[in-house]
């Protein structure tokens, strides 16, 4: 007699190798087939997994499935989850490897810009699911000596994501949601010299993104990656001459982009 | 923590705003709780303002209660998510599904995979249920489900399976009424017959929900959706239900092509009727006893 785990086993194997003959349906030998085939049933219970999975991708790439249409947006999502079957019953986990796949994905290819795009939907939706920041009390900043004021550290809130596209995805993202009204001709060639540069992070009850310059960008990514004030100087001024350090962290503290800072 | 009464909905993300805003007369909300795993998410964030005016029910889809794998990684990382989940939000009823989704092997399947109801099945069940309701320091609630399939070993009635799990595990149920009659369809049984067998007092929730029919091999089978408005078959058996159990929280469930509120608070009227209907009816009897 078959076990309990053994069942289980069988069902999931049959579940996840997609499409087959009866012959093959492991679990065939424990099922009541009378009226409709082993295959038949298991399609039951594998077509409504697959739905269950596209509507949590649907939530994640809303912007994704717009631009291509719903049904080109289900076929996709069942190709890819063909090859991903979720490993976690926590659905906000699934679908990081979207991007990737649209743009190996051949009948996607000639919208080139979508990996890009599922780059920022993916961001959007760590941000969304992010921790929020301790509060920090910046009065302790003015206590720092001078001479380890370069050494100072600043840290960005757990919800920040920032993201760079050769197309412009911040455009293409607002003209694709809810109740837009924005309507603009945008190039969609690819053009690195052309850089859209993002920052996704949240204020109150919503999740934003914004438009930075290089300099900013990368006075956040060097924070992002816990350097210090002084590397982060010295990296904007080959970038951009001209920026005020101080006013571009003032701005991101009171954006709470910037959370706190730390002394080593 | 709020006790819950009336007809509530299933709180989903389209509707989150309205419910801050306009206050809709609901009487409790519902929500799927692995929606609200981080605490600090957005999502979260309107719950925690939404909850503030409404009683809110927790429902849970992945505990998978019904897993023969000892030692899943799949389930005990998710036990200790909704843990962390009922900790803060502190709803007033806690359910999962008599199912099953996470294999020993690390597989996850997002779906409530039918059980065989054995007596190995049971003990598996009631291990699963202890151990979840001892970690949560509170008393679940177990939906029966719907399924497409019957296993060719399976002994036990549902109905009797669902009682042992109660007299056993002093869990409570969760009737939903469309998954009875999708079941009784699509296995013959006779669903109220399977009403009369689940006893009165285990009832603390009840489901309503719209299904859809689809052709199989020639064969119609009626597959559990959430995606439309509720039949009327399963109105005449929520009433039968509400006859024999009395006026039990019932929520309107509707999770996919989520409608506009107006539609689900048109649901929610017809079974706030049914409830005055019988309700009226038991009280004209008693008095013409």
């Amino acid at each position: 007699m078959t076990t309990l785990a053994e069942l289980q086993r069988n069902f999931i194997r049959d579940c996840l190798s997609g499409k087959h003959k009866n012959t093959n349906v492991l679990l065939a030998k424990d099922i009541d087939t009378s009226h409709i085939s082993a295959s038949g049933l298991l399609g039951i219970y594998q077509g409504s997994s697959i739905g269950n999975i596209i509507q949590a991708m649907k939530l994640t790439y809303p912007v994704i499935e717009k631009l291509v249409g719903e049904d080109f947006f289900r076929a996709c999502c069942k190709e890819f989850i063909s090859a991903h079957w979720p490993k976690s019953a926590n659905m906000d986990d699934y679908g990081e490897e979207f991007a990737d796949f649209l743009a190996d994905f051949e009948p996607a290819k000639p919208l080139i810009y979508l990996k890009d795009v599922a780059q920022l939907e993916w961001l959007f939706h760590l941000s969304s699911l992010a921790s929020d920041s301790s509060p920090t009390d910046w009065t302790h900043l003015s206590t720092v000596k001078a001479d380890d004021a370069l050494q100072v550290k600043f840290l960005l809130a757990p919800f920040v994501q920032l993201i760079r596209s050769s197309f412009p995805i911040d455009i293409i993202w607002e003209m694709n949601q809810p109740n837009t009204t924005v309507n603009k001709e945008i190039d969609l060639t690819h053009n690195i010299d052309k850089q859209t540069l993002l920052i996704v992070f949240r204020s109150g009850l919503k999740t934003e993104i914004m438009t930075v310059t290089e300099g900013e960008f990368a006075l956040l990514s060097s924070f992002n990656h816990q350097q210090s004030l002084a590397i982060a100087i010295e990296t904007i001024a080959k970038i951009e001459s001209g920026i005020s350090i101080d006013d571009v962290i003032k701005k991101f503290i009171e954006l709470n982009i910037i959370s706190s800072f730390k002394v080593e | 923590m709020s006790v819950i009464s009336g007809v509530g909905l299933g709180l989903r993300h389209r509707h989150f705003q309205e419910f801050i805003t306009d206050k809709p007369d609901v009487s409790w909300l519902e929500i799927h709780t692995e929606n609200f795993f981080s605490k600090d998410s957005t999502a979260a964030k309107y719950l925690a303002r939404i909850r503030q005016d409404y009683p809110i029910s927790a429902h849970c889809v992945g505990l998978s209660l019904g897993s023969a794998a000892n030692a899943c990684p799949v389930r005990a990382q998710h036990l200790q998510n909704i843990k962390a989940t009922v900790d803060w939000l502190q709803p007033s009823l806690i359910s999962d599904h008599l199912s099953w989704s996470a294999s020993d092997k690390g597989h996850y399947l997002p779906d409530l995979l039918p059980i065989p109801y054995t007596e190995e099945a049971f003990d598996v069940v009631v291990k699963n249920i202890n151990q979840v309701q001892d970690v949560l320091q509170k008393q679940i609630l177990i939906e029966n489900p719907s399924s497409y399939l019957s296993y060719l070993n399976s002994p036990i009635p549902e109905w009797d399976f669902l009682s042992m799990l109660v007299k056993e595990t002093d869990c409570a149920l969760l009737l939903d009424v469309n998954n009875i009659y999708v079941s009784a369809h699509n296995h013959g049984f006779d669903a109220q017959m399977y009403l009369e067998n689940i006893p009165i007092t285990a009832v603390q929730e009840i489901h309503l929900a719209g299904y859809s029919i689809d052709s199989i091999e020639g064969v119609d089978v009626y597959i559990d959706t959430h995606g439309h408005e509720i039949y009327d078959g399963v109105w005449q058996l929520y009433e039968k239900a509400i006859e024999r159990f009395g006026a039990i929280p019932t929520l309107i469930e509707w999770d996919t092509d989520v409608p506009e509120l107006a539609i689900l608070l048109d649901e929610k009227r017809k079974a706030e009727a049914i409830i005055a209907k019988v309700s009226v009816s038991k009280a004209e009897n008693k008095q013409s006893a």
